[in-house]
């Protein structure tokens, strides 16, 4: 070692091959579909009950109602009241939780292995025997609004809810927030909980992801006996409308007086899941937002220093769902910073992207994927978003070769069809009086200006700053 | 014996530098992490915010490694990489691919011995910038954003390095010069001051030899010189104090915050558990009674700050409803820090179960081994506490619990910080 060249990186060997077992993938007596992944490095087992048809399995109007129901399952069940189940968990160490995206709604449960059969028992009480109580609902609707209320106060909050509603309009079930709104809350009932329940929680919704220190042999009696007597199809959610056809660019100014930053959103609605440039997708957006060495941090952060950090994703779903790309940025800076995604964007689909910076995109995808599988609750995550999209449980056996695949001819041409830049909304949450007409002369499109919602969400407990 | 049994060894360079090595090969991944003995507890009057401004600078480039480069080269091997500063420590971490292990020690040793050479005024105000919107993102343009700096002044008095937080003020900020930067650099990132971390999937023997390599040549450094200010703190804080903000919150908010056992202290595994009992999850006290059997909260959140100097702080608030009146909400928090006199077994028990849960579940990953272990050996010469972390918590007694309430959660130790919206919604 004494010859040391600090002068340029070390040369290192080849990466470690990432080997991927086969996932067992079958069905219970009552149709619940189970996916398996064995793994023995700690005594642990993590599993998601996944139930298709999240929030796009009911109409915009009752919007909330999929996150509503997914959060009354442990209120209370026909043999423990909630605080049994509450305390249950927390004896047996174990984590058991309930949500809803616009997709699928998930109940997670995370446990050592020894007391699998018993967090099933949980488990399976709140999926199948929920009683819904009024009271418990009242109080939950009381929070849920109190929740909405405090979203209004947040402005990264503000602008998630305002780009959603823009890029999709009102009737469309990925306009809204998972949360939902005073007035959808408001007039949902018990009846509409009980009925979205009957549904969705049913075996022939629902699929069981299982990874940890567990064999089949062992599981399934467990199963069965947890689910005794659980049965029914339940019903197929139907597929989404498609999106709205692109609007013409504009810009949406929503106010918030005095604020010290902009929140800015840039986007579409873009593709589903099921995209055949999946994987080209993947690469162009870790170029252009989708990594700390990404163009729009480059840009934004390490070059103008307009802002913590600038980024941006193509949030697939199963219908298709938006690009976007967003930062908080100064005030004073708001319209350089839109000018500044606006050329970003344009320059990734009018230049080639250069050998080095593809290859980092694709080294960066490749070689992290050991990373994304390190714990038994990574590994049910990762299954998890296969299931709900629908895609083929080998999925991550051809990654690394597909990505390898991806060249700049590729990158260019998927450019080219997905960063309409020229369609995109933009939305601004912040200082009117400061940032409209700097906003107005860029010459991007019309200002729009949209109202504010009714008055705010928390910071979090222990504050440790991170570069 | 305890539960866990996770290897490590330790090693010693001749320049001070204690490293500690826990192999792992579960997943084929290394985590390499660095803990400085520096954090904003060090910093001067007028320069609050500099230790965290300084991390930032860390990445901006050393001598063999030009600015961004250090984020390119490990995004490009896959790997991930971040760093925090706190109170009393700054760490600094990366997650590589087993095979790039000698890339993360080539980087982190570059800026640990020859950072000041790529240091120059660009690099410092662009940083500025980037920390002054750090701020404003999740500070000043949230709602209840300055409960941090509000709960630390009432606890800490202004001569206490507690006093001010992390983040610091944006005077401070635009005050920092480069020679800030280069006298703090030559002070505190000595190898004599740190503490790496190996976790993971790595060859034990080839390690120590590149570290060897890679660290044993950067010059040990002066020892550090006293805290600033003044570290002895009284147990209590003597009173009930109290701040209020009327302003631009959606709903009213109390925050009850007191000092406790400094986190060196053996009792400081009491103000967990009490912690725990009182505001971790559904069955917890706050919880159960406030939320779901009175309603008068929304959510709670109570929370045990890991401090070293003087004092630690708990810390415990209750958000109300529209209309709630600020002085209800305070009755019902206090009347359950003093309720906690008749702490039950089994509520001790279900707190225990719950951060010990928290704490396995966590080791799954070797970034967070690899943290924890950086942490142990730094403040208490001793990664092994890692595995004995959970005796401790196990060794909790309802008795302790309730003297503890006792004598740390009564009106003459509580800062009460109170949010009222400017108007009723």
């Amino acid at each position: 070692m004494d010859t040391l060249d600090r002068s340029r990186a070390p040369e290192v060997g080849t990466p470690p091959a990432m080997t991927f077992p086969e996932v067992e993938d079958y069905r219970l007596d009552n149709g619940v579909r189970v996916v398996l992944w064995e793994r023995s490095a700690l005594p642990l087992v993590s599993l998601e009950l996944q139930l298709r048809g999240g929030a796009s399995a009911h109409p915009a109007a009752q919007a909330g109602l999929a996150a509503f129901t997914a959060d009354m399952i442990d209120e209370g069940t026909t043999t423990r009241t909630a605080l049994e189940i509450a305390d249950a968990v927390d004896v047996l160490g174990a984590t058991l939780t309930s949500s809803a995206g616009y997709d699928a709604g998930h109940v997670r449960l995370s446990i050592l292995r020894q007391k699998l059969r018993e967090g099933l028992a949980v488990l399976a009480d709140i999926v199948m025997r929920p009683t819904f109580p009024e009271a418990e609902l009242a109080r939950v609707r009381k929070e849920r609004l109190d929740q909405v209320l405090q979203r209004s106060a947040e402005p990264a909050a503000v602008a998630e809810d305002a780009f959603a509603r823009v890029l999709y309009g009102g009737d469309h079930p990925y306009g809204a927030s998972l949360l939902g709104t005073r007035e959808s809350l408001q007039a949902l009932t018990r009846d509409d909980v009980v009925a979205f329940h009957r549904a969705r929680y049913a075996p022939g919704q629902a699929t069981l992801v299982v990874v940890g220190d567990i064999a089949r042999a062992e599981l399934d009696p467990l199963l069965v006996s947890a689910f005794d007597g659980w049965s029914g199809l339940g019903v197929d959610p139907a597929p989404l409308s498609a999106a709205p056809a692109p609007a013409q660019r504009a810009i949406y100014v929503v106010e918030r007086a005095g604020a010290a930053q902009s929140e800015v959103r840039l986007g579409h609605v873009a593709v589903s899941r099921g995209t055949p440039d999946f994987y080209t997708l993947a690469v162009m957006n870790t170029i252009l937002g989708g990594s700390f060495t990404s163009r729009l941090n480059a840009k934004l952060r390490e070059e103008k220093g307009y802002t913590y950090g600038a980024g941006s994703v193509f949030d697939m779903r199963v219908a298709p769902g938006p690009f976007e790309a967003g930062a908080a940025v100064a005030t004073p800076v708001t319209a350089p910073a839109v000018a500044d995604f606006v050329s970003e964007i344009t320059r990734l689909r009018d230049e080639p992207v250069p050998p080095d910076e593809l290859t980092r995109a694709r080294n960066f995808l490749a070689l992290r994927l050991p990373q994304r599988f390190e714990s038994v609750d990574d590994v049910v995550r990762r299954l998890s978003e296969l299931v709900a999209h629908v895609v083929p449980l080998d999925f991550y056996a051809g990654y690394v070769a597909a990505v390898g695949d991806v060249d700049a001819q590729a990158v260019g041409d998927a450019a080219g069809r997905h960063l309409p830049v020229e369609h995109m909304a933009i939305v601004v949450v912040g200082d009117r009086s400061l940032v409209e007409e700097p906003l107005r002369a860029l010459g991007l499109g019309p200002v729009v200006v949209l109202e504010p919602p009714a008055p705010a969400a928390e910071p979090l407990p222990p504050v440790q700053e991170e570069q | 014996m305890g539960i866990l049994d996770i290897p490590f060894r330790k090693h010693r360079l001749d320049n001070g530098m204690r490293v500690v090595l826990s192999h792992d090969a579960t997943a084929p991944v290394v985590a390499v992490n660095l803990w400085y003995g520096v954090g904003s507890r060090n910093e001067t009057p007028g320069r609050t915010g500099f230790a965290h401004l300084f991390e930032h600078m860390m990445f901006q480039g050393s001598l063999h490694v030009p600015k961004n480069r250090h984020f390119e080269l490990v995004e490009r091997a896959g790997g991930a990489l971040n760093a925090t500063t706190w109170y009393d420590r700054t760490n600094y971490f990366e997650t590589v691919p087993s095979h790039q292990l000698e890339l993360a020690l080539w980087l982190e040793s570059d800026r640990m011995g020859w950072m000041l050479p790529a240091m120059d005024q660009e690099k410092l105000d662009n940083q500025r910038d980037v920390v002054k919107n750090e701020k404003r993102q999740r500070y000043d343009n949230q709602p209840y954003g300055d409960w941090d700096e509000r709960i630390h002044r009432l606890v800490y008095p202004e001569s206490h390095p507690y006093h001010h937080t992390v983040i610091g003020s944006m005077e401070d900020l635009d005050a920092a010069t480069l020679d800030d930067v280069a006298a703090f650099f030559r002070t505190f990132y000595v190898p004599s001051n740190a503490v790496l971390t190996v976790a993971g999937d790595f060859d034990p023997e080839r390690t120590i030899d590149l570290v060897e390599a890679y660290f044993g040549e950067i010059p040990q450094g002066a020892p550090l010189p006293d805290l600033p200010g003044e570290t002895e703190l009284s147990a209590v804080i003597g009173d009930t104090v109290r701040d209020e903000v009327v302003g631009e919150v959606p709903l009213p908010r109390v925050i009850v915050a007191m000092r406790i056992p400094p986190y060196s202290s053996d009792d400081f595994a009491v103000a967990e558990v009490t912690q725990a009992v009182l505001g971790t999850g559904r069955a917890s006290r706050l919880y159960r009674r406030l939320v779901r059997e009175k309603r008068v909260a929304k959510d709670v959140v109570t929370f045990a700050f890991p401090l070293l100097t003087g004092a630690g702080m708990l810390l415990s608030w209750i958000t109300g409803y529209p209309g709630s009146r600020p002085e209800d909400l305070e009755v019902a928090l206090t009347g359950e820090l003093e309720a906690l006199g008749d702490t039950a077994a089994e509520e001790v028990e279900r707190a225990i179960a719950v951060t010990e849960t928290d704490l396995v579940r966590s080791l799954e990953h070797a970034g967070e081994r690899a943290d924890l272990m950086s942490m142990f050996e730094l403040y208490f010469d001793d990664p092994g506490r890692l595995n004995t972390e959970i005796d401790r918590l196990r060794a909790v007694t309802p008795d302790e619990v309730r003297s503890f309430a006792a004598g740390r959660l009564g009106p003459d130790n509580r800062a009460i910080l109170t949010y009222v919206p400017e108007q009723e919604p």
